[in-house]
């Protein structure tokens, strides 16, 4: 049992691994088609990428959108989620099971609910729209964890900048937020992906004038399956690897900076 | 501590209120409006009937294509199954070094866009791609069409849901207590009988976790089935996405919207009963 399910495992890993690998060495690709292993390698796509508003457009109002889904959300979800884990009041479930909605219908769902919602209000194909509908599928997700955060926060901590004489207020800006800051920061990263990746809704209400990223992407591959396609996954694949990677080798840099402190301190303690 | 929750319990206090009002206004009119004017059009559109659900419940082909989408939908959700569970196993039995490098590979995969992973797909299946390569290499010459079939979109869906399998079962898993496995073993348990009446029990609430979760995503999958799949043998939500676009068909659209959120609703709700939702994606 156990040596037949390690062999699974790896295969597995090649099965996970394989789509997330090739994708590299294709947009360093001279083919104009699909082919792989590539011909012959050069950065035209790359030169083609960045000089193509067809293609920069989109990656800026996907940037745009996802930046003000975010601040959107947060000041919405923010609030909501003190009073959602802090205190307990009628119909609280109710608010808890109401806040995960946007999460448990599908998108396709809510994508002909906007066009049609959006239309009337003569908001569909613009960037407006797009942010309406996107805080309102990020709202879940960013709520989710700052949940975790609020419910793991030490409240006698709050407790003791007030019995020191300060007020509610203060203790607010002093004591709570500080330490809720990363849980924050988190939070809304969470929704700015969200909305930067969301691809149905958009397909459908985003239009030529707001025409987000992965609306273009859908497209493109619909059509003509352009290898640029292979340049923006690259590019996409490379701040995910930074973001997962960036903050274990800045712990490792920081560690080996503190390692070499304490023999200094044991020598000058001598 | 008692004291303050009581306090807070019996005194009717305000500031919930004023705190959730923005958010809960802000859902109603820009989510349950809309949603609402799904199940408006459901009726309303082209006139005030019950005949689009009549068309849809009783059509050849919109019977088909919901059955496709439930048979493609377990299909994915056994596979990723099958593929998760010795995942999660191998990581909790290598050095936390090779898990730890296991998990930012899932994790890599999670956050990577599915536009992305359903075109690397594309490339990895196409004629000129190595799949075929290596098909014509063993002597299947030609290879059969592998792109733009129902085992394409399927086999995309599966890499493309399988984290949220990976990572439901390999958190159970890692809560297992060791003494249980030797308990069992040294009560004579081994090989296949210690898998099926010790680990599988305990791993159940996770199997149960990522399988609702893969199930409902996938019977509301656009693009992959759209971008991958075989234009015959479409799922619900590429019907819908086709009604609305090409024919501007809202009632039908429409009607089949509804038909989906209230499957997809009543798993999630079977599920809420037993389970808690707030436990399927936390």
């Amino acid at each position: 049992m156990n040596r037949l399910m390690r062999i699974l495992g790896v295969l597995v890993v090649i099965f996970i691994a394989a789509p997330l690998v090739i994708v590299v060495p294709m947009s360093f690709s001279d083919a104009r088609s699909l082919q792989f292993p590539p011909p012959g390698y050069w950065l035209g796509y790359y030169y083609a990428f960045f000089n193509d508003w067809g293609w920069l457009r989109p990656t800026w109002n996907s940037i745009i959108i996802a930046a003000a889904t975010m601040v959107l959300t947060m000041i919405l979800v923010v609030p909501a989620t003190f009073a959602l884990v802090r205190y307990r009041f009628y119909g609280k479930s109710v608010a808890d099971l109401m806040m995960m909605m946007p999460l448990a219908v599908p998108h396709i769902v809510m994508a002909v609910g906007y066009y049609s919602f959006l239309g009337d209000l003569r908001l569909v194909h613009t960037h407006f729209g797009v942010i309406l509908a996107h805080t309102c599928l990020a709202v879940p997700i960013a709520f989710l964890v700052l949940s975790a955060n609020l419910k793991g926060f030490d409240r006698t901590l709050e407790r003791a900048a007030q019995s020191l004489g300060a007020s509610p207020v203060r203790t607010f800006m002093h004591v709570t937020l500080p330490i809720l800051r990363p849980g924050i920061m988190i939070s809304a990263l969470f929704a700015f992906i969200q909305s930067f990746d969301e691809t149905v809704v958009a397909i459908f209400i985003s239009g030529r004038n707001a025409e987000t990223l992965p609306r273009k992407m859908f497209d493109s591959i619909r059509q003509e399956a352009d290898p640029v396609i292979a340049v923006i996954s690259t590019l996409l694949f490379a701040v995910v690897i930074l973001a997962l990677v960036a903050p274990a080798g800045w712990k490792s840099i920081r560690k080996r900076l503190r390692s070499k402190t304490p023999p200094a301190a044991i020598l000058g303690s001598q | 501590m008692g004291a303050t929750i009581s306090r807070l319990a019996d005194k009717p206090n305000l500031w919930p209120w004023l705190l959730l009002t923005p958010l809960a206004l802000y859902l109603a009119v820009f989510f349950a409006v809309p949603l609402f004017d799904v199940a408006v059009m459901s009726f309303t559109e082209p006139s005030l009937s019950f005949a689009n659900y009549e068309r849809v419940l009783t059509g050849k082909l919109y019977q088909q294509v919901f059955m496709n989408t439930f048979m493609t939908a377990g299909l994915v959700t056994l596979s990723c199954l099958l593929v998760g569970y010795p995942l999660a196993y191998l990581m909790n039995h290598v050095t936390r070094r090779t898990a730890m490098l296991i998990l930012l590979l899932v994790t890599m995969s999670f956050w990577t866009s599915f536009l992305v992973r359903t075109y690397a797909w594309m490339v990895l299946l196409g004629n000129n791609g190595p799949v075929v390569a290596f098909l014509a290499a063993i002597g299947v010459d030609p290879a059969p069409q592998l792109l733009f079939t129902r085992f394409s979109s399927t086999l995309a869906m599966v890499h493309i849901l399988a984290p949220y399998m990976i990572m439901n079962i390999y958190t159970v898993m890692q809560k297992i207590d060791p003494v249980l496995i030797r308990s069992a073993e040294s009560l004579g348990a081994r090989g296949w009988s210690l898998f099926r009446h010790v680990y599988l029990p305990l791993t159940a609430p996770g199997i149960a976790n990522g399988c609702v979760l893969v199930f409902v995503i996938c019977i509301g999958f656009y693009v992959t089935p759209v971008l991958l799949g075989s234009p015959r043998e479409q799922m619900v939500a590429g019907l819908i996405g086709t009604q609305i676009e090409e024919f501007l068909a809202f009632g039908m659209g429409s009607a089949m919207a509804i038909i989906l959120l209230v499957i997809t609703l009543a798993i999630l709700a079977v599920y809420h009963r037993r389970f808690g939702l707030d436990k399927l994606w936390g």
